[in-house]
């Protein structure tokens, strides 16, 4: 026997379900419906209906009841590159648009495995230093000083995730080896490293290790703070790996010894797979939270894209429009960490359908 | 078999004992080298500092505090500091984090969009702008002769929200906190014989401590300090000073959103064959969510609650982008001011190691007796 | 397998990223070690101080301070271009320093005695006279800092001027409400939104706070003056040959400005020195630059490139900049300023 599906629910009919149908419901729609309305034609009116779209400096800007986004056409560089010389801008944004589209392959399901993410990776960093550093290619040579801006950002926040999850899987495993020594220091380094603020731990990277390091071991500031931060996010993804491991069933691991896999083989086919793909909702939260701190960098002096923000500004012409420049940081972090937030919802979304199967 | 077991203990000796060489190896080499460097340098080292008088103010302190007093004092003040809007963030944080939670899972189609456009807002912006536009917000109010009043008691300008503040000494407060000391040994005692006048016996305490507080009080002085408009500055009550409100106010939005997360998460957890089960059993609506929801949620949610709480102490950091003289802004100036940075930054480091271990510490003692008995 | 590829990555970009390895601190012969490098570390900001360290559109860096590095950089090398500028927090400027990342720090640093002392750093001749001066809103009234009892001031954190400015009013008398800021902009924000009655600092940091502001007119530098700041430049204990040459270069751009020598008609005056220690300055006859391990024309590699003392001060805070800060101390002494040039023999 047929069972006739339900009758299609007419938009009013699911507007008036969602909105209306208590009491309760309609006072709520109509209180929080005004407050939206109203902020949104304030936002309009300061963004776009009262804007000054350019103009030589901020007091011009003055007598505008909007916003100065002339600032963003000045100063829209400076923040953007940072310190690069100017007449290379284009190779800082072609390196951007190599690890963009990197970090954008590697979300696509084809290319996740560890061969191939490696191979990608590999591409795609070579790309990016041989477009920064340059001094090949006749390319001019710039230094790692002058690097800032949103190359940078991304830079950092990509080595911090690439050169971090091994770190992850090494510390996760060995809080869950059998040797009590081992177990131990994995533990305590990552309890001490969690309790920590990654700006101590930057800070110490960056101007301490130099002191307690000899000079031939030291390497470039910039590789001693990207590692110290892969540590940090090493040691918070490493906990949620544990809890994917935790979840993947004993009798997996039976199964493959009674297959006569060793046990490498065991944990990085059988284990670490289901693993990752357990927690990977929690890993993306992660690994967008490791974006939005790459901010912090700034205080050991990287020119990064909150800082070369803070120097568009700080200048006597363009001094006034901090809120501007504020609001343009803002909206660049959100399209990276919106748009990798989302790519988790479809991860999850994507997961749920998997496992109904 | 027992020969491979015993070759497995032996190789396992033997990494556990390189590791532990190569650790000792590698720390030896660090402070080695670093002695080496500091004294051809001729840089002062040693934590002699922290007794020399810092010659500069902190302006927000819940101890007494002056241009005179040690560094050691100071950066204990500022780890208060960062105890008080921590602990405060917390509580206004999980608060609106549980309403969030309820918004996104009610069913009206507005609490949901507004849940969810709240949550992906504030999660999506670094915290550090969240507290620059807080601060913005709070330093544009009216200057303090034309502050906004409410009820006389009350007043609200940039220079902070002056609420009327009973007036207590210090020994008042060691009284207070006594009081409340024994109401709790009292109350804890009571329950393990099984007692329950408990509450009743620490209201008693509460009681006795309010009468001493009264009968004690020379005559003539209020109980009650309102605040009022003394030349440029508002004198008397509690002033809640714009940096720690921006501070406040920025960490529990900003953390209410990861929260809010986290109590949805564990509210779709539970099962709604435990909710019908509840209902069937003649449960009202409000004794099912608070018998059966809350709880079952309250331990699915407990871990990730946990790492988040340690990650908000943690965020108080941003003071010191905003004013505030939080326990990281106090060492960053003191760093400034005396130079002793590798000293002072392990003085960092210890104070948060010290704060989130005790957090965590409290968190899993309570998740151990949350969990659910028995079989799991 | 996975850690095969992860680390062939791991060299791939430590191979790429490290340079050269840093030169350790060495006892002496720090001059060596610079030109042996071929160009100057010297301190930038992390973002901008404004007048002393700023970026321009096209994301190179200006200033007095930057200048000063320029100057530096044309007197060891010949060319203002051998110069790396390094950005540096506040808080990271002594360590950095200290760890060999930068070789001076020109970042308007106070010379205090315990910087002096314990922190391994010597400092040079001060290149700049900071008074510290208060700025308060017109609409309050004060003519004068006593007139702002418990007031609201805010201040740079981790800086000289806080000290300064509780020295001060302890022994004046006057009760107010101290509120620091780690970064100038959040301090200019402060003021400006009306949250500080009055800020102290530095003058020509007011002076530019002041240039920025809204509404300019609305407020004013009161005349009382809180302490002086000597802001030197620092280099590490023990580097006395590279210490030299810092004080020197200081002392030529005063000299220089002195004797009416400018970047426009330094050539004019090499060709017809008028006195025997021109003649020396610009290299015309041997001295000069042998002493300090430099090449004898140095001085005027200097000058040539960045002008005297006077120009410097004009086209970065002075009337030729956007802060037009007046010359005050930072004039020579036959001008009623507390700057002067070394003898020249």
């Amino acid at each position: 026997m047929d069972i006739a599906a339900p009758p299609k629910e007419s938009l009013a009919a699911w507007a008036h379900r969602r909105l209306f149908s208590t009491w309760f419901d309609r006072i709520v729609t109509l209180v929080f419906g005004a407050g939206v309305a109203w902020v949104l034609w304030q936002v309009l009116g300061w963004a776009f209906l009262g804007a000054v779209w350019s103009a030589p400096n901020s007091d011009a800007c003055a007598g505008a009841s909007g916003a100065c986004w002339a600032v963003i056409e000045a100063r829209g560089r400076l923040i953007l590159f940072g310190l690069y010389p100017a007449e290379e801008h284009w190779r800082s944004a072609l390196a951007c648009l190599a690890v963009m589209l990197t970090m954008g392959l590697s979300c696509w399901p084809l290319f996740w495995h560890v061969k191939r993410l490696a191979a990608l990776w590999v591409a795609g960093f070579g790309l990016f230093l041989v477009l920064m550093r340059g001094g090949v290619a006749g390319l001019a040579p710039v230094t790692a000083e002058q690097w800032g801006g949103l190359s940078l950002t991304l830079f950092i926040f990509c080595g911090v995730v690439v050169a971090g999850m091994p770190m992850a899987v090494g510390l996760a495993l060995a809080r869950r080896s059998k040797l009590p020594v081992v177990r131990g220091c994995a533990g305590g380094l990552i309890d001490v490293v969690r309790s920590l603020p990654l700006l101590t731990l930057l800070f110490t990277a960056a101007v301490v290790v130099p002191l307690m390091v000899p000079g031939w071991l030291q390497g470039d500031k910039l590789v001693r703070v990207v590692l110290a931060y892969a540590l940090f996010f090493a040691c918070y993804q490493a906990e949620i790996l544990r809890a994917g491991l935790q979840s993947v069933h004993d009798g997996q691991g039976e199964a493959a010894a009674a297959l006569g896999l060793s046990p490498a083989q065991r944990v990085f086919l059988i284990e670490l797979p289901q693993a990752f793909r357990n927690t990977l909702p929690s890993t993306i939260n992660q690994v967008v939270i490791t974006f939005k701190e790459t901010s912090i960098v700034t205080i050991i002096g990287f020119f990064e894209v909150m800082a070369s923000g803070n120097a568009a500004l700080g200048s006597g012409d363009w001094g006034r429009a901090f809120i501007e420049v504020y609001v343009f940081l803002g909206l660049v972090y959100f399209v990276f960490v919106f748009g990798l937030s989302r790519y988790g919802a479809w991860l999850e979304a994507r997961m749920r359908r998997g496992q109904r199967h | 078999m027992p020969r491979f077991a015993s070759f497995r203990t032996r190789a396992g000796f033997t990494i556990q004992v390189g590791l532990l060489l190569v650790i000792a190896l590698v720390l030896a080499g660090l402070v080695l080298t670093a002695r080496e460097n500091i004294l051809g340098q001729g840089m002062a080292t040693g934590f002699g500092f922290l007794d020399r008088s810092t010659g500069w103010p902190v302006n927000v302190s819940v101890i007494e505090l002056s241009a005179r007093s040690s560094y050691a004092r100071v950066l204990l003040a500022g780890l208060l500091n960062t105890l008080v809007v921590g602990a405060l963030a917390l509580v206004l944080a999980t608060l609106l984090g549980t309403v969030l939670g309820l918004m996104r899972v009610s069913g009206n189609l507005i609490l949901e969009i507004i849940g969810t456009t709240y949550v992906e807002i504030f999660r999506n912006v670094p915290m550090i702008l969240q507290a620059f536009f807080w601060y913005a917000v709070f330093t544009h109010l009216p200057s303090p002769r034309q502050a906004i009043t409410f009820a006389d008691a009350v007043v609200l300008s940039n220079r902070g929200l002056v609420l009327p503040a009973p007036e207590f000494s210090a020994t008042d407060l060691g009284v207070l906190a006594l009081a409340a000391l024994a109401g709790v040994a009292a109350r804890v005692l009571a329950a393990r014989r099984g007692l329950r006048a408990g509450r009743w016996l620490a209201l008693g305490w509460l009681v006795l401590a309010a009468v001493l507080l009264w009968a004690g009080r020379a005559p003539g002085v209020p109980m009650l300090s309102v605040p009022e408009l003394q030349g440029l500055r508002i004198a008397g009550g509690l002033t809640l000073k714009p940096e720690f409100s921006a501070l406040l106010v920025g960490l529990s939005l900003f953390g209410a959103a990861y929260i809010g997360e986290i109590v949805r998460g564990g509210l779709l957890s539970v099962e709604p064959g435990k909710l019908e089960a509840g209902r069937a059993l003649g449960l009202t609506p409000g004794q099912v969510n608070r018998f059966i929801r809350l709880p079952l949620a309250l331990r699915a949610m407990l871990p990730a609650l946990s790492n988040q709480y340690i990650w908000l102490m943690k965020a108080t950091t941003v003071g010191i982008a905003i004013g505030y003289p939080d326990f990281f802004a106090v060492v960053s100036t003191a760093i400034n001011q005396s130079g002793q940075t590798l000293e002072l930054l392990a003085i960092l480091m210890l104070g948060f190691l010290a704060v989130n271990y005790t957090l965590g510490f409290a968190l899993n003692r309570l998740n151990e007796r949350l969990k659910l008995k028995g079989r799991s | 397998m996975i850690r095969s590829g992860f680390l062939s990555l791991g060299l791939a970009l430590g191979l790429a990223l490290s340079p050269a390895l840093p030169a350790a601190a060495q006892q002496g012969g720090q001059l060596k070690t610079v030109q042996d490098r071929g160009s100057l570390l010297c301190t930038g900001h992390n973002g901008s101080y404004l007048g002393f360290a700023e970026v321009d559109d096209n994301g190179a860096w200006q200033g007095f301070d930057i200048e000063m590095c320029r100057a530096l950089a044309t007197a060891i090398f010949g060319t203002p271009d051998a110069l790396q500028i390094i950005p540096v927090s506040w808080a990271q400027r002594f360590p950095a320093l200290q760890s060999g990342d930068v070789d001076v720090i020109i970042k308007v640093t106070g010379w205090t005695m315990s910087r002096d002392t314990e922190l391994g750093l010597q400092f040079s001749r001060p290149y700049f006279i900071g008074p510290f001066y208060v700025m308060s809103r017109k609409d309050i009234g004060a003519t004068a800092v006593a007139d702002l009892e418990g007031g609201v001031f805010c201040v740079n954190s981790g800086t000289t001027v806080e000290r300064v400015l509780a020295d001060y009013m302890e022994a004046n008398g006057i009760s107010y409400e101290p509120l620091a800021f780690e970064k100038g902009e959040e301090l200019r924000a402060a003021l400006y939104a009306g949250r500080c009655d009055a800020i102290a600092g530095f003058g020509p940091f007011l002076a530019a706070t002041r240039v920025n502001a809204p509404d300019p007119e609305a407020f004013e530098i009161l005349g009382d003056v809180l302490a002086l700041e000597p802001e030197g430049i620092a280099v590490r204990q023990g580097e006395d040959d590279f210490l030299d040459v810092v004080n020197w270069m200081v002392s030529v751009l005063l000299y220089a400005e002195q004797e009416g020598i400018t970047a426009a008609n330094v050539d004019e005056i090499r060709a017809a020195p008028p006195s025997p220690t021109v003649e020396r300055l610009l290299g015309v006859s041997p001295g000069i630059g042998e002493r300090l391990g430099l090449s004898d024309d140095w001085a005027y590699n200097v000058i040539k490139a960045m002008g005297n003392y006077g120009e410097i001060y004009d086209r970065t805070v002075g009337e030729g900049s956007r802060y037009a800060l007046p010359r005050g101390l930072n004039n020579l002494w036959n001008k009623g300023g507390l700057l002067y040039p070394l003898v020249l023999d």
